[in-house]
């Protein structure tokens, strides 16, 4: 177990790569922000793969039903996983933090607060969603600096490429099919392109904890622009409008310039009060006192 | 006999696996139904796993079924609603933890068997399919095993149990009805016996767990040799035709 004198001491062991581990006596101040970051992203793999099961028995065909199962199963494990990292930290138990989260009393990302209303949805979540959780996931990875998390990442990141090579699968076929499919995706994409663009959150204020920190390791307005960059021309390639009537291409620079971005939507889902999340919520909530008397069994029999 | 063509089956043997086919086909959906929303997350991971296995079954014998590069989903959701041959059993949506639990036990208890019959079938095919089902149901039912063991600990899970199985006992019996077709299988080989000879094995295994069960009064399904349907069927059926349905020429 190491430990620091001071905050300051503990800030120039980070800036030098230094890894904090879980039995490390760190500053109060990083465990609660390292805590509340890795409750956050639990809680969204959880709400991502309720947003998805939705769509599980409606997939077109078998094999697309196993593919969209396995995506959804992973992002449950994640969960788990992430949950138990949490846990580790002391701060609230696994069932703490699950409970909270059906109370509405915890947060998970923006984009989970919308309803997949088509299988195209299911596409733009795969190609949008995840491409953007994965670039953040990614910029995480790269030096954070709490060794469980990391660690954890590394696998999340592995199976998130999946979920995107399925997204982009999907989404060449729809690109090269009939006029309903393509109608189909453009409402998808119509829908989903602010949310995504917005899971990367506002630009990152100065004196971010989470960067001085070394958890995230760049500026949400930095890679929010990296994948702009790339999906733009990728969607607008496939013949697809992207829903920003200020969206420009800049030729002097080669770069794609977006309209303002409206941040009422992303205030509101993080308030829980985004266009889907009483539902959510409330079916969670429900399906979680539902089976409580299994809950309640299983601790009997291991009393 | 062994080394017949899957391609040379007779209608009565393809009738007959369309019975297995549809069976882990639904119960494969049916299991996907409890991700995210089962008691508790390793339960939500170990249906949504079990769910895959039984997909992954009937997506084998889909195979089978259509010949090499069809597409399966031709006939896996291309048919109408009389010319699938699942059991009732698979078709309950059982929203109640209980149900699906006690579903879940009746029906790996009786796939473990029931694979058991294609172990010298005259199709190659089919005895490689039954191998690698009957490794993956020996987990399933060790799942449902350990889990109904646990829970009959507690007094109010008992009841719930206890009820869920008054409830389900006669699909559970169902289950073994002499499909369409069987009497063919049997004669071209690639099932070594009928269905019902196994029904006692699987009553003995569900008093040993759930107590003597009163066998005579157990009512009797009328699924017509699975020709007919429940009535949970019609509302999952056009769920997993859903998008199917809006474009015919889609490729998705």
């Amino acid at each position: 177990m190491r430990s620091w004198d001071s905050v300051e001491a503990f800030e120039t062991f980070l800036d030098g790569g230094g890894i904090v581990e879980v039995d490390d006596r760190m500053p109060d101040v990083f465990r609660d922000a390292v805590f509340a970051f890795i409750e956050m992203h639990a809680n969204s793999e959880l709400m991502g793969g309720l947003t998805e099961r939705d769509w599980i028995p409606r997939s077109p065909g078998v094999k697309n039903k196993m593919a969209i199962l396995a995506k959804t199963q992973d992002e449950v494990g994640h969960a788990h996983l992430l949950y138990m990292v949490a846990a580790d930290l002391g701060i609230k138990t696994r069932t703490e933090m699950m409970e909270d989260l059906f109370a509405g009393k915890s947060k998970f990302h923006n984009v989970f607060h919308y309803q997949a209303v088509t299988w195209a949805d299911q596409v733009a979540i795969a190609y949008l969603v995840d491409s953007a959780a994965l670039m953040s996931q990614q910029a995480v990875f790269k030096n954070c600096s709490y060794g469980p998390y990391k660690r954890m990442l590394k696998r999340i990141i592995a199976e998130e490429g999946f979920h995107m090579r399925f997204g982009e699968e999907r989404l060449l076929k729809i690109a090269e099919g009939t006029e309903i499919q393509r109608d189909m995706f453009q409402g998808a994409l119509d829908r989903w392109w602010l949310p995504a663009l917005q899971l990367f959150g506002p630009d990152t204020r100065d004196g971010d904890v989470l960067l001085r920190w070394h958890i995230k390791s760049e500026r949400n307005e930095v890679l929010r622009d990296r994948w702009v960059q790339k999906y733009v021309p990728l969607l607008t390639s496939y013949g697809f409008v992207i829903p920003d009537d200020h969206l420009r291409h800049d030729e002097a620079t080669g770069r794609w310039e977006i309209g303002e971005i409206d941040w009422a939507p992303l205030k509101a889902a993080l308030a829980n009060a985004g266009p889907d999340s009483a539902r959510r919520i409330g079916n969670a909530s429900k399906n979680w006192h539902d089976t409580a008397w299994v809950r309640a069994a299983l601790d009997e029999a291991a009393a | 006999m062994s080394g017949v063509a899957a391609g040379s089956l007779s209608d009565g043997t393809r009738e007959f696996l369309l019975c297995l086919a549809d069976d882990e086909h639904l119960m494969g959906q049916r299991h996907t139904e409890w991700i995210g929303v089962a008691p508790f997350l390793e339960e939500d991971l170990a249906l949504a796993s079990i769910g895959q296995d039984e997909l992954g079954h009937a997506a084998m014998l889909y195979e089978l079924l259509s010949g090499p590069g069809r597409d399966i989903d031709d006939i896996a959701l291309g048919r109408s609603a009389g010319e699938y041959r699942s059991c009732w059993l698979v078709e309950q949506k059982c929203p109640d933890w209980s149900d699906a639990l006690v579903r879940h036990w009746m029906y790996d208890t009786a796939e473990s068997l029931r694979w058991q019959m294609f172990e010298k079938s005259s199709i190659d095919e089919l005895r490689g399919i039954a191998a690698r089902a009957l490794g993956e149901e020996s987990f399933h039912v060790m799942h449902a095993e350990a889990m109904v063991a646990a829970l009959s600990l507690s007094s109010d899970a008992h009841s719930r149990l206890a009820h869920s199985i008054a409830e389900l006992l006669s699909l559970g019996v169902a289950m073994f009805e002499a499909p369409a077709g069987e009497l063919d299988a049997i004669d071209d080989g690639v099932v070594s016996t009928s269905m019902v000879t196994l029904l006692p094995e699987w009553q003995q295994r569900v008093d040993a767990r759930f107590g003597e069960q009163d066998w005579a009064a157990v009512d009797t399904v009328h699924q017509n040799g699975r020709t007919t349907r429940s009535d949970s069927f019609a509302p999952m059926y056009d769920v997993m035709r859903e998008v199917l349905l809006i474009d015919p020429e889609a490729k998705w």
